[in-house]
């Protein structure tokens, strides 16, 4: 008999495996423990590659174009940063940087690497530092944030500007989806199961 | 009357990392991820205090100076967090108005609240409902990041609001204070361990 323990109230529980589709929560505080979803590596692998296509778009193409008394201004998810770096508000723009841009491709790339990797059946002996780095920069990727506050943006704009959607905008939306879908798919505890099953082979 | 059983009472440590369960009770490195293993993360909670004042003491500049300033032909209008609210409830987009007030005013206030109340209860092992402190651990741990709003709006108006003297939006220095109150309350509630909560829990029964 082996055991495992709930990361948030440390309660001793016997090891067992959830059904697909099941959730196992924590009987004491109940954290969700397991929720196993079936071909959970395969949908990983497909979601980051999609992911990782439409990030090309969303990052090149305008997302907005404003029209502020006859002059047209447009804005791809980069402009704001340089403007804040010409402002030198370096701080603000790294974080702006880092979470609506660099962390979101990391994040994305890593579940590539880690679910292409499970999906052939590659041992790589950087698995476990690239699921340990997915789990810590996963928080630090906000795109969702990010579309919320081209939604307040914009309602900020209504008055002074007219506001045309580029594609860029479209592909951000897109990529919106793949993430939400990917973070639902993405099991860590069957992720970790199999990336110690590999390397013990 | 004895504590509730954990797994550190029957001698068993998880590993923060991957989750393996290893038996010792000394901090050790993880046969499975090579991580480094400790019993609670941040047991003294000093890492969790510091942070927690850190960012208090700059949620006030954040709030009192000027998070953006917006020129439109020739006249500059500075504007606070408050401010910027306001400013969207005389537009009449209320349910805006309130999404703001809840992310950059009340969502970090709480927080740093909710992680004063928690680290009390550790440090005064008070006999609570420890499964609705450990949900308001929860709770603050989620709603963190979406604080960034602010932030990610001003990013945005400033790259598209910028045509010399007729219109420009400029971020103002309370836009640093608020993007480090934000990033230090989630390093902060990073920091905190909910077991401590279970760790010095009575049995009732
Ligand atoms: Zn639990």
């Amino acid at each position: 008999m082996s055991f495992e323990a709930c990361p948030e109230c440390d309660l001793l529980l016997n090891q067992t495996q959830a059904a697909p589709g099941d959730k196992a929560h924590c009987p004491r505080c109940g954290y969700l423990l397991q929720r196993p979803h079936k071909h959970s590596i395969e949908r990983t692998f497909a979601l980051s590659i999609a992911g990782l296509i439409l990030i090309a778009p969303a990052n090149l193409l305008p997302m907005l174009r404003v029209k502020i008394l006859g002059n047209i201004q447009e804005g791809t998810l980069w402009t704001g940063v340089g403007t804040l770096l010409k402002e030198d508000m370096w701080a603000v723009a790294m974080l702006v940087l880092l979470s609506s841009v660099i962390l979101p491709f990391v994040n994305m790339l890593l579940a590539f690497l880690l679910s292409v990797h499970l999906f052939y059946q590659r041992s790589n002996s950087h698995m476990i530092p690239w699921m340990r780095w997915y789990q810590h920069l996963y928080e630090w990727a906000m795109i969702e944030v990010y579309a919320l506050g081209i939604i307040v943006a914009c309602v900020k704009l209504s008055d002074m500007a007219d506001i045309k959607f580029g594609f860029g905008l479209y592909a951000f939306i897109g990529l919106l989806i793949v993430n939400a879908m990917l973070a639902n798919e993405f099991d860590s505890y069957t992720f970790w199961r199999r990336i110690t099953e590999l390397a013990e082979k | 009357m004895k504590r509730l059983s954990t797994a550190l009472t029957h001698g068993f440590i998880r590993c923060h990392e991957c989750g393996q369960l290893i038996k010792t009770k000394e901090e050790c490195i993880c046969p499975v991820c090579k991580g480094h293993v400790s019993k609670r993360r941040n047991k003294n909670l000093h890492l969790t205090a510091a942070l927690v004042i850190s960012s208090l003491s700059l949620y006030i500049p954040a709030n009192i100076f000027p998070i953006m300033a917006v020129t439109e032909l020739g006249s500059t209008e500075q504007h606070t967090i408050a401010g910027g609210i306001i400013a969207l409830i005389r537009q009449d987009m209320i349910p805006i108005a309130m999404l703001v007030l809840v992310a950059s005013i009340l969502v970090p206030l709480l927080k740093l609240m909710g992680l004063t109340l928690l680290m009390l209860c550790v440090h005064y092992r008070w006999q609570v409902n420890a499964k609705l402190f450990t949900r308001l651990y929860r709770i603050i741990a989620f709603v963190g990041r979406w604080s960034m709003l602010d932030i990610f709006m001003i990013s945005i108006l400033t790259g598209l609001v910028d045509i010399g003297g007729v219109a420009k939006v400029i971020a103002g220095p309370a836009a640093t204070a608020f993007a480090a109150v934000v990033v230090l309350t989630m390093f902060a509630a990073k920091s905190f361990d909910p077991r401590l909560i279970w760790d010095h829990q009575l049995n009732h029964d």
